[in-house]
């Protein structure tokens, strides 16, 4: 069974498109960037298989939970090539995220955890992440879409994908088996099935939004069913505008759901969403597959179904599934080993080793071994291999600043619907003035 | 005597209400810290509910996860230096600037002074820049990228400048309760300048120093925000900061922070204990000027 996402088009459209604004400042950088590396890239060379690389390698890791920390620390120990000794530095992932432009500048580590698409090609372009075109052509089972994610405005790639989840409705299947609820296809059985479960007392969508990120998801799904992926990735790019009527439209399908969801949302943790639907209080909820970690008797309970069909002309294949993995710096003390590690992070036999200590994640390699999947990791795979577009999330599509003002906006939405207009001129505001910073600096 | 009798019972009530006030945040933080996180997350009442099972297992998980020894022994490589140094370089401005009158004596002792008011948050911008810049030679310990960001010694150097003001100010005050007539025996014996500071002045001045030691070995220990942004490498991280490696990515077990965060108290705590005298006197040497 493959997991590669079969649908680079779009991906490399994006890429194309943003090639044309930032290409020329990018070419630039990474002259100068090259020219560093050749001058300190003494010792041994990368020789495109692993074993010849030795000396101290440094991982910066994001993985501050203890299920990412252990598969980390497995794929280290399953690092075929014993002459390099590893370091891994931990930092906690919220920190760390706010932080990465200091650690990116700071090159103390040779290889950094860090997200696909976007948020890789922002740094890569800046020329703080190191050119790993080299790894990528002994790289084996990784499909195009990978291959995509993984490339910046230059042509190159500056990433190895690992892993990734995806975003879908999440359920209690004791809570739906006793009630006879079934998976709805379109918005209009979705609406049916809300108003059915406020009939039975329970509340259609469990809804939390502290830390102002998680009701981002709502927003991609919204917008990904109402408007497509194309429109997605162009707003979020800073190419379309924010008081276009089909933005608009987004906001005005999201106020007439509101009243099937939680009040209070920004006031509570996903965790205390989660257990609500855990118990029973709550019927659905828009989330990572993350929510299955909320605890051991959710996993078990717990099922999803991808956000239905809104319009017909726009289906319902496109999705949110945040792909994580790693990238090296572009002044890597040990780059050898800095690559055959990347290499290594590729190969099934990393990702194996991955998954048996985290298994709420998706392996990228398509030779991964998938008899070992759990019912959520096998329906996440089959969904993000049926997609028509991934997307990886707000927070990793746009600007680090632009995102924080959507989550602002969000927020101050989900509490005044009706003042809808006015945030959305402001937001557009901001948009400009961000995304004019970045593209001048 | 009636109404002073109410008063003194008004007092009572109000102090001790002021009390349970403030005891309750950290009495919830030692309560939860022995709870399973599954407890408190399941019960309506949260925090608040009543605790079934207590247990050790959040201060062991917050002893492995949170990579403790090693990030004590970084924070023993910052504290100790920068106590040593900060106490030695402001007596030296103090003993100047308490034994001689020259003419920018006032205004050298209200620069140290001025620079206690000066928010921290508003040099990082620039002192981060500067850090970046200047570089460290290859043989210095924990100097990572080979710059000062980063480096154990640039923490170390950033806490020495920004506790020596303070330090200074007591310790100039001290110096001038001393009797300059110690200082002109000495000098009529034929004591350098540098034997007035280091066998006559200094020995004299051992209290403000023992409780200034105390206190800024509090101070620097929990400093959270100079490492924070100075250091970037998880591993380098001194014990106060590295405690937000216990949050998780979308998930934090705050049973399991409270945990860790006593952990981190205890050394402050023991010293508090061990030389309370020192610490309360810490606070108001130097408050009067004999």
């Amino acid at each position: 069974m493959s997991n590669s996402y079969p649908q680079p088009g779009a991906w490399d459209a994006y890429v194309a498109r943003r090639s044309v604004i930032k290409g020329g400042a990018a070419v630039g950088a990474f002259a100068v960037g090259g020219s560093v590396l050749a001058a300190c890239g003494g010792g041994d060379t990368f020789s495109g298989e692993i074993g010849s690389a030795s000396g101290t390698l440094n991982i910066g890791s994001n993985a501050s939970d203890p299920a990412p920390q252990a598969g980390l620390q497995a794929v280290v120990n399953a690092f075929p090539n014993a002459d390099v000794d590893v370091v891994i530095n931990t930092l906690d992932h919220n920190t760390y995220q706010e932080n990465i432009t200091t650690i990116l500048q700071a090159q103390d580590d040779d290889v950094l955890a860090w997200f696909a698409g976007f948020r890789n090609k922002f740094f890569a372009d800046q020329g703080l992440v190191g050119d790993i075109s080299d790894v990528w052509e002994n790289i084996t089972g990784l499909g195009e879409g990978f291959k995509a994610a993984s490339t910046a405005s230059d042509g190159n790639q500056y990433f190895v994908p690992t892993s990734f989840y995806t975003w879908a409705i999440n359920y209690s299947k004791k809570l739906w088996g006793e009630n006879g609820y079934t998976e709805p296809t379109t918005s209009d059985e979705l609406i049916g099935l809300a108003e059915q479960m406020m009939s039975d007392g329970v509340t259609p969508f469990a809804f939390a939004n502290d830390g102002k990120w998680p009701i981002m998801g709502t927003f991609d799904a919204l917008n990904l069913r109402l408007n497509g992926y194309d429109f997605h990735v162009d707003l979020m790019g800073g190419n379309g505008s924010w008081t276009d009527d089909r933005v608009r439209n987004v906001f005005t399908t999201w106020e007439s759901l509101l009243p099937f969801h939680q009040e209070g949302a920004n006031g509570r943790t996903w965790q205390e969403a989660a257990t609500d639907v855990e118990e029973g209080r709550a019927g659905m909820y828009l989330l990572g597959t993350f929510a299955a970690s909320n605890s051991e008797a959710f996993a078990a309970d717990m099922d999803f179904f991808n956000v239905p069909e809104f319009d017909s002309a726009i289906g319902a294949g496109a999705l949110d599934a945040p792909i994580d993995g790693f990238q090296m710096v572009s002044e890597p003390t040990n780059e050898a080993a800095a690559k055959e590690m990347l290499l290594h992070m590729s190969t099934p036999l990393a990702q194996d080793a991955y998954l048996s200590e985290d298994p709420s994640v998706v392996a990228s390699n398509s030779g991964a071994n998938t008899s070992v999947y759990n019912d959520l990791q096998k329906k996440s795979s089959e969904l993000a291999s049926a997609a028509t577009g991934i997307s990886q999330f707000l927070d990793r599509d746009t600007i680090p600043d632009f995102a924080g003002a959507c989550g602002d906006m969000f927020a101050e939405f989900i509490e005044n619907p009706g003042g809808v207009d006015g945030m959305l001129a402001d937001l557009e505001e901001k948009k400009v003035a961000i995304f004019a910073d970045f593209n001048a600096g | 005597m009636i109404s002073s009798r109410r008063n003194q019972i008004i007092a009572q009530v109000f102090l001790f209400a002021m009390a349970v006030l403030w005891m309750l945040p950290i009495l919830g933080m030692i309560i939860s810290s022995f709870r399973p996180y599954a407890e408190t997350s399941t019960d309506p009442n949260g925090f608040f509910s009543w605790p079934d099972t207590l247990t050790l297992d959040n201060f062991r998980n917050a002893w492995a996860r949170g990579n403790m020894p090693r990030h004590w022994f970084v924070t023993f490589l910052v504290v100790i230096p920068a106590v040593i140094l900060v106490l030695f370089f402001s007596s030296m401005v103090a003993f100047a600037v308490s034994r001689y009158s020259w003419k920018f004596n006032i205004a050298l002792l209200m620069l140290f002074t001025a620079g206690n008011l000066l928010p921290p948050q508003s040099i990082i911008q620039p002192l981060f820049q500067i850090y970046n810049r200047i570089p460290l030679p290859e043989f210095a310990p924990y100097s990572n990228s080979g710059e000062l960001r980063g480096s154990l010694i640039g923490l170390i150097l950033i806490h020495v400048a920004f506790q020596s003001g303070f330090c200074t100010f007591v310790l100039s005050n001290y110096m001038k309760t001393l009797p300059k007539e110690l200082n002109e025996a000495a000098m009529v014996d034929g004591a350098s300048l540098w034997r007035q500071y280091w066998q006559i002045v200094m020995p004299l001045t051992r209290p403000a120093l023992g409780a200034l030691a105390t206190l800024e070995f509090a101070w620097i220990y929990n400093d959270y925000f100079w490492a924070v942004v100075l250091v970037q490498k998880g591993n380098d991280l001194p014990i106060t900061s590295s405690l937000r490696n216990l949050s998780g990515e979308f998930f934090t077990d705050d049973n399991l922070v409270a945990a860790g965060s006593l952990i981190v108290v205890i050394p402050t705590i023991l010293i508090y204990l061990a030389l309370r005298r020192q610490f309360i006197s810490g606070l108001s040497v130097g408050a009067s000027k004999g």
